[in-house]
């Protein structure tokens, strides 16, 4: 049986709760609050629009009966530019192209932190004379800048579990799929064949590449020793525990952050939050030092982790790297 | 035949990432206070109150201006609350001035407050990826919401579109430069939440990917605090002059787009922010500028972004569309450059506190325009999705 899913999951919701801070001696209450609100809510007029996604595997479009202007999504009934003519709806392509090059969000609302990082873009399909927002994905991994720009032609997919929602449908480019998929008409996700993140192997270590770890791990334990006593950099990891799996050429360790805490063990984890991946050791020990964000080496694949929701842990990693930089130049 | 309307009082409390300290009450009240105290008025001698809050969610009510009017010492008289998105400061000015040019009042307090970071994320213990989704319910609740969208995507969508057309322009190490450089203004701005927060372009360069193309030091950042005007129509205005030894700071011209909010043909060209460019040409031309680039000489600009920040000036006319570099490598913006960009540091050094972030940049617009002696300003507000709405106001010190 299929669990329910709730409106509001469940780690999202804060116990009923309190908390005194003092500022300059003077004591603030704090109160664990929330406002919030719940609809039924009919789609409306777009109704066609959602069932034709969910139920049929279409994308719809209105057609002005006057100008002839195809606009996706089919957000009106009557076209303004043609003083109010009606609109007539009509079902476009599943190919199309980039209207112009999609931002990718690494750092998300809180909402969407899961699937970070993604892209959203505009995607003119076939027959269309609009661009509508879309999910973009890669099929070979992390989505990066370079996979997606202005005219790359790309395929709509739908989620194999559609809910009538524009969440029941994504675009991937064209040219990571066969000939046969692009052709295809309501192309599921299950049809496409995904690249599973494995974690990459480790050469073996020479005896230099075991000095250039040891000298880098010798400069991460005062980094994060010195993370452990700075003030602004704690309160980045307030309330905040990972355990995370560190292998790297010459050698693996841990980092624990604990509330607040965060300390380096030479030992390895038996079951870590998540694991780091990195040929080259020095490429943490850069973004921890703040010589480059670690988000980026992740980006350029020059570090592995084993989930991509942990992108929340590596932004508190990367800002903590910058408040002992601010620190020191105070 | 309209008023003259010009600003005779000002005042900001400090910007700060969160006030445990002080309610948006108080917050409010406290501009208003210093402002009224600025005209050397009385709050009795104020007759409307404009609000400037921008969201709901973050104030945590609906109608969040009712408890301030009383509180205010506003009882029993006209208040109205404007929000348009990031650009809501720039519209409750322009509101504002109509009422008052209209003659409906002589005397106008602008008021924008904004109390961001209550808002709280428990599943990740902090309070940005909350804020940034509550700004998310800003988004198209039908199409756009469900996917991610957020203020730095649908912003950074404009960019990336801008820089397809234009794919010289808006370096990285330019970017980078605009950053460093404003850190550095923010220096002289006492209510700035990073007044003491100077970066290097390296700095900027090696700062996080937010939302490609933005870095964690070309972002806005999001503030806690409130800002206030006092305005006058001429005759007021002129008589508070005499009064308190300061000149006007008169408001010469307005002007407001909002676009569309879809993209494609007859719809938004995501490549241009033509909100800025309709905005800014219908303010000069209220103000009888016919070339900004011999006219504007400060510019306080709503930079949510530092690459939307180059686009809006070329938007403005002050600097060729697709050569925005040129602000810094032909030195227009640099110091002793033709134009003074952001004196107070800007969105992304000063802060962000949204409904009252415009306000900020008319109270430094006035500040610098007297302590250097220069003619003419112009204020800038951008909001709504994709840059949808922009309010330009020139001002002029005579």
């Amino acid at each position: 049986m299929t669990k329910t899913k709730k409106v509001i999951p469940e780690e999202y919701i804060p116990d009923v709760g309190s908390q005194v801070e003092t500022i300059d001696g003077q004591r603030y209450l704090i109160t664990n609050d929330a406002m919030y609100t719940f609809y039924r809510r009919s789609k409306g007029e777009f109704s066609a629009f959602f069932l034709a996604l969910r139920d049929e595997k279409k994308m719809l479009g209105c057609k002005c009966t006057k100008c002839g202007l195809v606009r996706v999504p089919p957000f009106l009934t009557h076209c303004p530019d043609c003083d109010f003519a009606p609109t007539e709806l009509v079902e476009v392509d599943q190919v199309g192209t980039m209207y112009s090059t999609p931002p990718i969000t690494y750092f998300a609302t809180s909402l969407f932190q899961h699937m970070a990082p993604y892209g959203r873009g505009r995607v003119l399909f076939k027959g269309a004379d609009t661009a509508v927002s879309l999910n973009l994905y890669t099929t070979t991994g992390i989505l990066v800048p370079g996979i997606l720009n202005k005219g790359t032609e790309v395929k709509l997919v739908f989620k194999s579990e559609r809910i009538g929602e524009m969440t029941d449908v994504f675009c991937v480019p064209s040219a990571e799929l066969p000939a046969d998929l692009v052709a295809k008409n309501g192309l599921e996700e299950t049809d496409i064949d995904w690249e599973s993140p494995v974690e990459p192997s480790i050469s073996e270590a020479s005896a230099q590449d075991v000095e250039i770890y040891e000298e880098a791990l010798k400069e991460i334990k005062s980094i994060i020793k010195e993370m452990n006593g700075n003030e602004r950099a704690r309160k980045d990891i307030a309330g905040w525990r990972r355990r995370i799996s560190v292998k790297a050429l010459g050698g693996q360790f841990s980092i624990i952050i604990d509330d607040g805490n965060i300390g380096l063990d030479e030992k390895p984890l038996d079951a870590p939050d998540f694991v780091m991946v990195s040929q080259d050791p020095r490429v943490l020990l850069d973004g921890l030092a703040y010589r480059g964000a670690i988000t980026d080496s992740i980006i350029g694949k020059k570090l592995w982790i084993s989930k991509n929701a942990e992108f929340t842990t590596v932004f508190k990693l990367d800002r903590m790297a910058r408040s002992v930089v601010r620190t020191k130049k105070e | 035949m309209s008023k003259r309307v010009g600003i005779i009082g000002a005042a900001v409390t400090p910007f700060k990432g969160m006030w445990r300290e002080k309610t948006y009450y108080e917050l409010a009240q406290w501009a208003t206070r210093e402002a009224v105290k600025d005209a050397e008025i009385s709050i009795k001698d104020v007759d409307s109150v404009f609000y400037g809050i921008y969201n709901d969610i973050f104030e945590r009510a609906a109608i969040p201006e009712h408890a301030l009017h009383g509180l205010l010492g506003m009882q029993d008289k006209f208040g109205i609350r404007i929000t348009t998105g990031g650009a809501t400061g720039a519209y409750t000015m322009s509101a504002a001035h109509a009422y008052l040019a209209a003659g409906r009042f002589k005397t106008a307090l602008v008021l924008g407050v904004e109390k961001a970071t209550d808002c709280f994320d428990f599943s990740s213990m902090s309070a940005t990826p909350e804020v940034i989704k509550s700004i998310g319910w800003s988004g198209d609740s039908y199409f756009e919401q469900s996917i991610g969208w957020s203020a730095s995507d649908s912003y950074a969508e404009v960019v990336l579109a801008y820089m397809d057309e234009h794919p010289g322009d808006l370096k990285p190490e330019v970017t980078a430069q605009i950053s460093a450089q404003l850190s550095r203004q923010v220096q002289d701005n006492p209510i700035a939440q990073r007044q003491f927060d100077q970066v290097t372009p390296e700095e900027v360069l090696n700062s996080r990917l937010v939302a490609y193309p933005f870095r964690e030091l070309e972002i806005c950042v999001y503030s806690e605090g409130a800002a206030a005007l006092i305005l006058a129509e001429e005759e007021t205005a002129l008589a508070i002059s005499r009064n308190t030894g300061k000149p006007v700071i008169w408001i010469t011209g307005l002007g407001e787009a909002n676009e569309h909010s879809f993209v494609g043909k007859n719809q938004k060209d995501l490549s241009r922010i033509m909100s800025d460019y309709y905005a800014s040409q219908r303010a000069y031309e209220m103000a009888g500028i016919k070339d900004p680039t011999e006219s504007i000489q400060i510019v306080e600009l709503h930079d949510a972004f530092v690459h939307q920040l180059e686009i809006s000036m070329a938007e403005f006319g002050l600097v060729p569309l697709g050569k925005a570099d040129a602000l810094i490598e032909e030195n227009l913006m640099t110091p002793g450059g033709k134009y003074v960009v952001n004196p107070c540091g800007g969105l992304i050094y000063c802060g962000h506190a949204v409904g009252a972030s415009n306000i900020m940049s008319a109270w430094s617009a006035r500040n610098e325009l007297v302590k250097r002696g220069l003619n003419t300003a112009l204020v800038h507000g951008t909001g709504s999705t994709i840059a949808q709405f922009t309010a330009c106001m020139i001002l002029e010190h005579e």
